[in-house]
């Protein structure tokens, strides 16, 4: 049962399941990730470690999964922890860093996963500077850009090279 | 792709953002000029050289008081009634590097050549 | 569970999707629309004013034409107004906003002991602030004509809620004018107006008085500047307000110079002479234009120390003063929303504290 093609066979329990445990993660890696300090003065840039759930959720469960994983964990999140303000800010990282995983899905290998982690995490932070840019209204913000690409280099390997060893010790799905 | 070639692209953009931070770093002070920023208006500017003794200023927002101390070449938010308080953990700055920024207040205080105030600034003048 | 029931849970799981992005986009839009500013710049009561509104697109154009309709009953010199009926005839029916603004003039009067007083129209004239060919009256001619300034006089119990019908009556030897108050008269009538409308946000200048509506539309209070008094161009400080009036009374306004005396238009009601109180400009924040622009009339002429004492027994509004000598007093209510600026800013600024210590 190749599971990337379970899009189209509905909400089985088993499909939920893995679904709901994707989510808590990302949860639990989430709020963690809101106790590390920040990187910059400008509040609601977060360093991106969630990224990781939806670079292994693109490529063991597919793209739809991952998809509803990522906005629950976007809004649960936020709300949860407090500071609505910040939803804005995870929506942009997310969803920009989703659609790059996206695109380099078709043209990596599973080796290569790591690569998408890194792109993954570069655009997550730039699509946050964008955000506090617009919001602030102050275009000096993107000074950080050098900051933040290579901050983004860093967490992306670490969080690519974790998605990357989990993704091809995972046979539960092959 | 090869993973050498993909290795190779994020190495140059890694070193090209490397390069471009320490470029941004090391700048001259661009200007001493502290302006601050409601909403995006610039509603004041301090320039900072000019300035003899140290003094402090509210500023008001619909969304709450930032208390701005201003000395000899640099600025702070010194307290802040706002909830995360990263505008007062920011500290002095002294240069056109890092802005000061108050996200819930819509608040940023940085520091320029010039000053970016004019008349405008205000919604309107009572005489 | 049957194929037709996962269609539709994965149909509505994406309808969900979509409806949260496009809730978040229309907000966007709406937010867009609301933070549009509509503007009407047009002259009247002798001077340029503007009423800016946001999110409506007909409002500020039907305030122009409130305006207008108002500034007909209440101008002085419109010999077919309301006021000047009146003056001419001693005794007139006037319109529901005429009878209003004279009766709020007289409570405010009597408020500040005559500080302020519409009857004082004559002695204005004297000095020749209304046509423009500037004099010194004598002092017999001002001792004559202060004779009959006394607010007292003006009768306004003729009211007829019957016919619906007001009548005024003034002395024969008083004419007078509501210069004083009108534009704060105006600007309540603009924003109640508005409001009415349901405009949430708006900001009007009536040749210097500021008058808010709720604030900006981005959740931020208003931005307003006074003019420093000593540099036209300049500004003493601003005032971040939420919904207030902002007035500003001033010699430095309208005034001629003669023989090297300054002479302005804000007259001692006492003395017929321009006040000469000390101060160089006072400001009057509060919720009442009427109030604001009466108060900052009469505060000019009243000077630092009686302007104290009455604060003190006031609870409906604050003030900005400068003295002649260029210092800056604020009363305790404006403590945060005060920021001084240009030549104030490392000036000393005095708080006047509303209790009596």
């Amino acid at each position: 049962m190749n599971r990337e093609k379970n899009n189209n066979k509905g909400f089985s329990a088993a499909r939920v399941a893995t679904d709901g445990v994707l989510l808590g993660l990302a949860l639990i890696i989430f709020i963690v990730e809101l106790a590390i300090p920040p990187l910059t003065p400008i509040p609601g840039i977060k360093a991106g470690l969630s990224n990781v759930i939806t670079l292994f959720s693109m490529f063991t469960i597919g793209p739809v999964d991952t998809l509803i994983i990522l906005i629950l964990r976007i809004i649960l999140g936020n709300i949860f922890s407090g500071n609505a303000f910040a939803m804005v800010y995870s929506f942009a990282g997310g969803i920009l860093c989703y659609l790059t995983v996206l695109l380099l899905k078709k043209i990596l290998t599973k080796d290569q996963v790591w690569v998408a982690g890194v792109f993954g995490a570069v655009v997550h932070n730039i699509g946050q500077i964008l955000t506090a840019v617009l919001i602030t209204k102050t275009p000096a913000i993107f000074s950080y850009l050098p900051v933040l690409i290579v901050s983004g280099i860093i967490t992306g390997l670490f969080t690519g090279l974790i998605a990357t060893m989990s993704v091809k010790k995972v046979t539960l799905f092959k | 792709m090869k993973t050498t070639d993909w290795i190779k692209i994020i190495g140059i953009l890694f070193i090209v953002s490397v390069a471009a931070g320490l470029i941004l770093w090391f700048l001259p002070a661009r200007g001493k000029t502290a302006n601050i920023y409601v909403d995006g208006e610039c509603i004041k500017s301090i320039d900072l050289t000019l300035v003899s003794e140290p003094y402090e200023f509210t500023v008001t927002t619909g969304d709450g008081v930032n208390t701005v101390r201003v000395e000899k070449g640099r600025i702070c938010v010194v307290s802040s009634d706002c909830p995360d308080k990263v505008c007062v953990e920011t500290s002095w700055i002294s240069d056109s590097g890092m802005p000061i920024v108050c996200l819930p207040h819509r608040l940023v205080i940085r520091i320029e050549k010039v000053s970016h105030a004019d008349d405008n600034g205000f919604d309107a003048v009572t005489r | 569970m049957t194929k037709f029931r996962e269609k539709r849970i994965r149909s509505s799981l994406c309808l969900g999707l979509l409806l949260i992005v496009f809730s978040f986009s229309a907000c966007e839009g709406a937010a867009g629309k609301a933070r549009t500013p509509h503007t009407s710049t047009f002259f009247a009561m002798d001077t340029v004013m503007s009423v800016t509104v946001y999110g409506d697109e007909t409002a500020a154009d039907e305030a122009e034409i409130l305006v207008s309709d108002l500034e007909k009953k209440l101008s002085v010199t419109d010999e077919n107004s309301d006021v000047a009926r009146l003056n001419r005839d001693k005794s007139a029916v006037v319109s529901d906003d005429t009878y209003n603004v004279i009766k709020t003039s007289l409570e405010l009067s009597e408020r500040t002991d005559g500080a302020i007083d519409i009857t004082v129209y004559p002695v204005v004239k004297a000095w020749g602030f209304t046509t423009g060919e500037y004099r010194v009256p004598s002092l017999e001619e001002l001792g004559e004509l202060l004779e009959t300034v006394d607010h007292r006089k003006v009768d306004v119990s003729g009211e007829n809620t019957e016919t619906g019908e007001n009548t005024v009556t003034i002395a024969d030897d008083q004419t007078v004018d509501l210069g004083c108050i009108a534009k704060g008269y105006t600007g309540d009538a603009v924003i109640k107006m508005l409001k009415e409308k349901g405009v949430q946000s708006a900001i009007v200048n009536l040749g210097g008085n500021v008058q808010t509506l709720g604030m900006k539309p981005g959740g931020g209070l208003w931005n307003v500047g006074i003019t420093d008094p000593f540099d036209l161009s300049g500004y003493a400080g601003s005032l971040y307000v939420r919904e207030k009036c902002v007035i500003t009374s001033g010699g430095y306004e309208r005034y001629f110079t003669s023989e090297n005396v300054r002479y302005h238009h804000i007259i001692d009601t006492k003395t017929g002479y321009p006040a000469t109180s000390g101060l160089a400009s006072v400001t009057v924040v509060g919720d009442s234009g009427v109030i604001c622009d009466a108060l900052s009339t009469a505060l000019f002429a009243l000077g630092l120390e009686k302007a104290t004492e009455f604060y003190r027994n006031s609870e409906d509004f604050e003030a900005v003063f400068i003295t002649e000598s260029g210092e800056l007093f604020i009363t305790e209510g404006l403590r945060d929303a005060f920021t001084p600026l240009g030549n104030y800013e490392n000036k000393k600024i005095t708080v006047i504290e509303h209790e009596n210590n």
